[in-house]
């Protein structure tokens, strides 16, 4: 069994999807049960989950994102042009 | 020597990249650096990159996708570049939680920090939330906003980031405490549409 500062140290330096099955196992069950840092870490867990999600809705529907980011100057874009024009030949 | 496989999608030449992938990887590059000039920096390098590495291309993905891998590591650099000009220092809150009895005895910053007003996991399938999510992101204070970039979206681990930053594991703790504390503070705000502090 985990104790809180392991759990801490754990969560801080890997996410927990990513951890073996027994690991998660035991570090999801004292997260559950603790009254010291079940609370605290519950909420670093879900921001975990958040991001992770994130990165996926990223990645697969990037036209969600396409139409609110911000675009290229059109004047930067003519001076990438040129420099690419003049490497690639 | 075997003849290189033909690609499997079509290969854009290089001149057309900027019409074709500019305003997308600047875009990209935007959420993660926040900064115009260093999102046109880093948009040119992968370019330039990417037509060096062009030989390497297996064509097995489209190469708008292999542009956006490289770019992923010109934006680290980009954020180590930023950091190296603007040194971390530890603020004195940060110095006092770093010293706290909870943060020696447990490694967290409270027993009882305050619940979600609202709860996000019903809103991972509406694009609009990542929209939301994203322009919070770019609301977190640096050096919070840059450690949780590196470490959080862009997956180095602690010991690159705390090179990267100069900085010990503990402290990287902290800035990722405070932007996860910054970041649901303004979720909160922009989600529901109140300041719920």
């Amino acid at each position: 069994m985990f104790t809180c500062k392991q759990v801490s140290n754990a969560l801080s330096k890997e996410d927990y999807e990513k951890m073996p099955p027994l690991r998660r196992f035991f570090l999801r069950l004292h997260v559950k049960l603790c009254v010291f840092c079940g609370k605290y870490n519950r909420q670093v867990m879900d921001s975990q989950d958040m991001c992770r999600c994130y990165k996926e809705y990223e990645m697969t529907s990037e036209e969600t994102f396409v139409q609110y980011r911000p675009e290229m100057e059109p004047a930067k874009k003519d001076q990438l042009k040129e420099l690419l024009a003049s490497q690639s030949k | 020597m075997p003849d290189k496989p033909e690609p499997k999608v079509p290969v854009t030449p290089p001149e057309q990249w900027v019409d074709k992938y500019g305003d997308y990887l600047y875009g990209f590059a935007m959420s993660r650096l926040r900064n115009p000039d260093a999102a046109n920096d880093c948009v040119q390098d992968t370019f330039l990159a990417g037509i060096k590495a062009l030989e390497r291309f297996d064509g097995s993905r489209d190469i708008k996708f292999w542009l956006r891998g490289i770019m992923r590591n010109k934006i680290v650099d980009q954020i180590r570049k930023s950091i190296k000009e603007n040194k971390v220092d530890i603020e004195a809150e940060d110095e006092a939680l770093l010293e706290s009895f909870w943060f020696k005895y447990s490694g967290i910053a409270t027993t009882n920090p305050d619940p979600w007003q609202f709860n996000p996991r019903k809103s991972y399938d509406n694009g609009e939330f990542w929209i939301v999510f994203e322009k919070c992101i770019a609301q977190v204070k640096d050096p919070a906003r840059e450690a949780f970039v590196l470490r959080v979206l862009e997956d180095q681990t602690t010991e690159e980031v705390c090179k990267a930053m100069d900085i010990t594991p503990n402290y990287l703790w902290v800035l990722l405490h405070r932007a996860r504390e910054q970041l649901k503070f303004l979720l909160e705000a922009s989600w529901t549409g109140e300041n719920v502090k």
